[in-house]
């Protein structure tokens, strides 16, 4: 996927992406201060928020196969097992029990399938927001700090799930993310973000390792963990 | 104390005849209501236009118009010598549901409007990252704002049985035939027939109370919904 010279006023806040690419098949991290439009960016390639100018080309990706999962998921005022199958119900296709337990075990809610879903914790929804956007296998994921407020051992299945869908079939990820120790062990490509603008682009070797581009550093030097060694 | 009811000043009022008016008229101009309002309000909700904020103002304006006021418009336009009166629906119940239509249309109208505005959104956001055609996506905000929907169209029920002024002027209060359970009480009232009149009015409030029950019902699982 390729944008160019993307812009978008919101406000005082001006988006304004001349140049990025995210290329198919791999994981893509983007990481930035509060505020410098990581979340406004995602919305406009989702397509759920207008630009005003410039151009994004999908490669051939259609709507449907594209999904997001947000800062604060939009749970469905039903069960669990009804949010999951949502997708595949409007794609018209069979429900498949086992690949619905499938999921919810993999995201610790099997215990949970008939449970109203605005009633699970925060971590829950945001688990079950994920795995409801992985089950009808989607080309393009946007993940924008969906995994927040997930805990330790959850965050780490996670990760791993992302991987091992990669190497089974590959698809394309955009994540963002604050967690930078999470952003460095998934992603293929990083995508540094300021004032509205994608300013470095590099893999995260050479994001967290050796950054040269000075907003970065300042960047890497405010956030507590130590990436060196 | 119901004896009343079949006593003979029941008969001479047509008390039993008043419950089955109120009941068919209400029925009837609820389900119009609901249908026309919840409809109207989608519409308004999805499309931008200019005045629509004119719209939305008149819309808040008729949810607080005085009933006896629309009755008086709908006499004027249903009575034998007005615009409509060939459809001879002055002093019938077809009369009475149309100026229940139009008192309670925008009260429905008005309470789902407000919700849809509110969740909609957010509704259409999320439904295009699932996926979802404009199609899939209405029945889904629809879906999602059921409860809201039950509960505007109970306010609407509730509104309908217990007006007066309307259905006074455009039924013409005819014993039998558009004497309602509240111009029964009225009509009682004036032969001084308090006690029956008590009697009417009690059924009434259970009649009252039932729907505000369900209405409560609805409104506590809808709050529990945001309770998250
Ligand atoms: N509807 C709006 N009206 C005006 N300004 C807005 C609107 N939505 C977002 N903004 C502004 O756009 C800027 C970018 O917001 P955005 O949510 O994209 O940041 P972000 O990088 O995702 O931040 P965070 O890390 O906190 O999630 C912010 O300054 C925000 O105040
Ligand atoms: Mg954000």
């Amino acid at each position: 996927m390729k944008i160019t010279d993307l812009k978008k006023q919101q406000g005082s806040f001006l988006l304004n992406v001349k140049n990025a690419q995210f290329e198919a098949g791999k994981v893509h991290g983007i990481i930035g201060a509060n505020g410098s439009g990581k979340t406004t960016l995602s919305k406009i390639i989702m397509g759920t928020l207008p630009y005003d100018s410039g151009s994004i080309d999908y490669e051939g990706l259609t709507d449907r196969d594209i999904t997001m999962t947000g800062q604060r998921p939009y749970l469905m005022h039903t069960s669990v097992y009804n949010n999951l199958i949502y997708p595949l119900k409007v794609r018209n296709r069979r429900i498949d029990e086992n690949l619905v337990d499938y999921w919810l075990e993999k995201a610790g809610l099997q215990d949970k399938k008939k449970q109203y879903a605005l009633s699970l914790s925060s971590g829950e929804q945001q688990k079950l927001s994920f795995i409801r956007a992985l089950i009808f296998k989607p080309k393009l994921v946007i993940v924008d700090e969906t995994l927040s407020n997930l805990d330790p051992d959850s965050a780490d299945l996670f990760e791993r799930l992302i991987l091992e869908q990669q190497q089974k079939d590959p698809i394309t990820w955009i994540t963002i993310s604050h967690q930078l120790v999470h952003i460095r062990k998934i992603c293929d490509m990083v995508h540094f973000m300021e004032k509205g603008n994608i300013i470095e682009k590099a893999t995260p070797q050479e994001m967290f390792v050796n950054p040269t581009n000075p907003s970065v550093i300042k960047y890497l030097a405010s956030t507590e963990v130590s990436f060196k060694g | 104390m119901f004896e009343n009811l079949f006593s003979d000043y029941s008969l001479t009022v047509g008390m039993l005849d008043s419950i089955k008016v109120t009941l068919i008229m209400s029925v009837c101009s609820t389900t119009i209501s609901s249908v026309l309002g919840v409809f109207l309000a989608i519409m308004l909700e999805k499309h931008n236009f200019k005045g629509k904020k004119l719209v939305v103002r008149i819309n808040r304006t008729l949810m607080g118009a005085p009933p006896v006021v629309i009755g008086l418009l709908t006499y004027i336009l249903l009575r034998k010598k007005g615009p409509l009166g060939d459809l001879r629906w002055v002093f019938t119940i077809k009369g009475m549901v149309v100026a229940q239509t139009l008192i309670i249309t925008p009260i429905i109208c008005g309470m789902v409007y407000s919700y849809l505005v509110r969740t909609a959104p957010k509704i259409r956001a999320f439904a295009k990252t699932m996926g979802a055609d404009k199609w899939q996506t209405d029945k889904l905000i629809l879906s999602e704002i059921k409860n809201e929907i039950y509960f505007s169209i109970v306010t609407g029920f509730g509104r309908s049985i217990s007006e007066v002024g309307a259905v006074m002027l455009v039924g013409g209060n005819i014993k039998n035939r558009t004497r309602t359970m509240t111009t029964a009480i009225s009509t009682l009232k004036s032969a001084g027939e308090f006690e029956a009149g008590i009697v009417l009015g009690i059924i009434l409030m259970i009649m009252a109370f039932i729907v505000q029950s369900l209405a409560d019902y609805i409104r506590k699982e809808a709050t529990e919904d945001e309770n998250y």
